[in-house]
């Protein structure tokens, strides 16, 4: 077991950048540009009496503030208003306006609500310091090292993170009590977030001057986080820096590992963002669902009752109507497909080539650019505004993918059990049935699941086929609760909801399939 | 060998037959149809006239809204397909890094892709509303704001909103064919190159840059057909207002035929968005032709 000097350095330096950090939280860490006192003086005119009298009970109260030594701005609003006589009076306006800053020990002392987020910061600080002294200043590499200083240091390293984490989160959430919890309180939306909260807000901007009046002058408050408060974030940064390389690992590697992890995180949060939302508006109050005052993540009452609304309006019809569509078209696709996939795979004739360019380009036809033609048709068919026609389109436009994705697995699959098949006397069509398409049946599958997903997902050719009611699927009966002049969002998500859910499952189970798949041919829906 | 006996000459094309019928019947004959009519004069009610000439596709490029239609389409395929690309690849990589929650991540990528176009097109328009919608309440709740922001200003902004939709729902696509390539990269080529001292990013410019490039390019030509054809999205938050400014060519094209009735110039287009198509398809049988024939 080695001592090194380079552990001393680091574990000093830990204990100065803790120090340091604590600093940082007796600067004024957050600023208010607080209104102090208000003065109204109603029906004057510029000048005369009543206007001089205000004027000088704000010039006192500043006098009295620059007696304390703190500096003050005063602020003149004039408003002019024509009175019933036809003369021209104003509403005077006076505003005294201080600069507070606070520091985090204010944050603390009056209680303020974000004032805890300091405390389990520095919490989180202090145990931090204590693992990493507690550790010593012992060697812990991989090597040499015990596994217990490695573990204890990680740890410290971790309270570290923690406490970067807590310095973000003090400013959200203060930001959130100023102008959510209180500022909608004062404009008379919201509850009122309760005395205690009120009177610590008064405690730490006006010291207590506020009173009664503390929601409404919030109201004015404009409020930001001071620049001494994001030194905070490289202190701490060097801090877990330091620890990591107390506890013998790579620091490079695993601040790379460490943005690896950001990445992700941040774009797992931006993929789900709008299906979390999708998910919870689906059961809100249609009243919620339209308030951007809503303060909760999660619905308040979750009505299910959403659900059962939508599914007596029609839903349930398109569900099922949805249902049958997918599943003909996705049988039809695979019967069309299966023998020509099979002809293409294992047999050798003219004009192969040909066809498979054909299925290849055709791939590309997307039906948006053909819809002219293709409503004409089912109108001459008369399979217009009926299922088998949806039927019919989306299976002759998605026999490209299968045919392609069926070949891609009869070639991966050896010919000899069906030659063996055939000498013992079956013929093409048996060896097909009873050998192929069992051994295939994962590519199949995925065939199967991917028609399926496909065609439950069409939008453009049923909103153009289908005009009736009781034939649209579900894309296009959803799209009833988003009328032009007044959209249903929480009917709309609900509806959404249950039209997505079914097909993210399955597509999360071919997706390792399907990308296997993808290498042989491009597919997409 | 890799064949099984056929009996008589005709038997794979009888195998071919259905497949043959229902593409026939349903893909091949609408593109004839769409043909006739763009040649034919054809009243808002729908009735066909005789030939024409040339006179629907002079209506439609003449009219005033067509250069717009046609800058947006081009701005519309490149931006989305460009930036998608980039993002996928970058996804891409990450997401064949060994890491703890792979999996996870891995089926909350596929997300933006399984999903109706529809549906997120109108979580969308949900989430940028300026009087109710959940960005600004969601950066208001946070404190990140603290007064609601118009994200809808005009609709330059509106259509780079839905070209940011666009690439959205676009990326997932392009990361698993960069995934698929990435997987079958034989992993002793990087043991080699580590062994003689190369960097991440020499890694990645003269190994793993040109070792996707084939599923790079099959994700690109597929995807500018893609893009090209997408429909919902437009359709679900502008309908192209005002005036046809933030349509692309389908959406344009669907409103001439269907909302504006007036099929003869929708038709001229479809022949002209069919002609594009074709391009770019026949591009992507040759990609693919010459890699069938590689194997």
């Amino acid at each position: 077991m080695t001592v090194r000097k380079g552990n001393l350095l680091s574990l000093s330096a830990v204990i100065l950048l803790a120090l340091l950090s604590v600093l940082i939280l007796s600067l004024p860490v957050y600023r208010f540009d607080a209104t102090v006192f208000t003065k109204r003086s109603g029906n004057t005119f510029m000048g005369d009496e009543r206007y001089q009298a205000a004027r000088a009970e704000v010039d006192d109260t500043v006098a009295d503030y620059t007696r304390r030594g703190i500096h003050t701005e005063v602020s003149e609003e004039v408003i002019e208003r024509v009175n019933s006589k036809g003369d021209t009076t104003s509403l005077v306006i006076f505003r005294v306006n201080r600069e507070i800053g606070c520091s985090g020990w204010d944050f603390i002392r009056t209680g303020f609500p974000s004032g805890r987020v300091l405390v389990w910061m520095l919490a989180a600080e202090g145990l931090a310091l204590l693992l990493a002294c507690g550790a010593g200043i012992r060697d812990s590499r991989k090597r040499s090292g015990e596994t217990w200083r490695r573990r204890v240091r990680q740890a410290a390293a971790w309270a570290a993170l923690l406490c970067m984490l807590l310095t973000v989160f003090f400013v959200l959430y203060t930001n959130v009590i100023i102008y959510r919890r209180i500022g909608l309180y004062a404009a008379g939306v919201a509850e009122s977030p309760g005395e205690a909260v009120l009177a610590s807000a008064d405690a730490l901007i006006y010291q207590g001057a506020g009173g009664t009046d503390t929601a409404a002058l919030l109201r004015d408050t404009a409020s930001h986080c001071a620049v001494t408060w994001w030194l905070q974030l490289p202190v701490l940064l060097c801090m877990a820096a330091l620890l990591v390389r107390l506890s013998g690992a790579d620091v490079r590697k695993t601040f790379a590992r460490g943005c690896l992890y950001l990445f992700v995180i941040v774009m797992c949060a931006v993929i789900l963002y709008p299906f979390v939302i999708m998910f919870t508006s689906a059961f809100r109050t249609d009243a919620d669902a339209n308030d951007i005052n809503f303060l909760h993540l999660f619905p308040v009452d979750w009505r299910w009752e959403n659900f059962s609304h939508i599914l007596g309006r029609g839903v349930l019809r398109y569900l099922l109507n949805s249902l049958l569509l997918s599943s003909g078209s996705t049988c039809l696709a695979l019967l069309c497909g299966i023998p020509a996939a099979y002809a293409l795979a294992r047999m050798r004739f003219r004009g192969r080539k040909a066809f498979l360019g054909f299925v290849i380009m055709s791939q590309m036809f997307s039906p948006v650019v053909l819809l002219v033609g293709i409503s004409r048709l089912l109108i001459d068919l008369r399979l217009s505004d009926t299922i088998p026609g949806l039927v019919f389109i989306n299976a002759a436009f998605n026999q490209a993918f299968a045919i392609w994705l069926l070949r891609g697995t009869f070639v991966s699959i050896s010919p000899e059990m069906e030659q063996a098949a055939c000498i013992d006397g079956c013929n093409s069509v048996s060896a097909l049935i009873r050998v192929l398409i069992p051994m295939s049946a994962p590519g199949i599958v995925t065939t199967l699941i991917f028609v399926f997903i496909n065609s439950w997902n069409e939008y453009t050719i049923s909103t153009v086929v289908i005009h009736s009611d009781v034939n649209f699927p579900i894309t296009v009966g959803l799209t009833q609760f988003a009328a032009f002049s007044m959209i249903q969002w929480n009917y709309l998500f609900a509806s959404s909801l249950l039209a997505t859910v079914p097909v993210v499952i399955l597509f999360m189970l071919i997706e390792k399939h399907l990308v296997s798949g993808l290498t042989s041919g491009g597919v997409k829906g | 060998m890799n064949q099984i006996l056929v009996r008589h000459k005709w038997e794979p094309y009888l195998w071919l037959l259905p497949s043959l019928l229902l593409m026939g019947i349903f893909v091949v004959y609408p593109i004839g149809i769409v043909f006739k009519l763009s040649f034919s004069e054809i009243s808002r009610s729908g009735m066909v006239g005789g030939f024409n000439g040339l006179s629907n596709y002079i209506t439609a490029v003449t009219a005033p809204e067509f250069g717009s239609v046609m800058l947006n389409t081009l701005i519309w395929v490149v931006s989305v397909v460009g930036i998608s690309t980039l993002l996928g690849f970058i996804v891409a990589l990450v997401l064949n890094a060994e890491f703890r929650g792979r999996k996870i991540a891995r089926s909350i990528v596929v997300f933006p892709w399984a999903a109706t176009l529809v549906v997120q097109a109108s979580m969308w328009k949900y989430i940028i509303n300026i009087e109710y919608g959940a960005l600004n309440n969601t950066l208001l709740n946070t404190g990140i704001l603290s007064r609601a922001v118009n994200w809808r200003p005009s609709y330059i902004i509106d259509f780079a909103w839905e070209c940011g939709i666009g690439i959205f729902v676009t990326v997932p696509f392009v990361t698993f064919c960069v995934l698929a390539g990435l997987q079958s990269i034989d992993l002793s080529y990087y043991e080699a190159a580590t062994v003689d001292g190369a960097g991440f990013w020499k890694k990645l410019r003269h190994l793993t840059l040109p070792l996707v490039r084939p599923s790079l390019t099959v994700s690109t030509v597929l995807n500018i057909i893609y893009v090209f054809n997408s429909f919902p999205i437009i359709y679900t938050i502008t309908r192209g207002a005002p005036a046809h400014k933030t349509d692309t060519l389908v959406t344009y094209l669907y409103m001439l035929a269907f909302s504006e009735q007036r099929k003869g110039p929708a038709t001229a287009l479809s022949v002209v968005g069919f002609v594009i198509l074709c391009i770019c398809a026949g591009a992507y049988m040759i990609i693919t032709m010459r890699k069938e024939d590689a194997e």
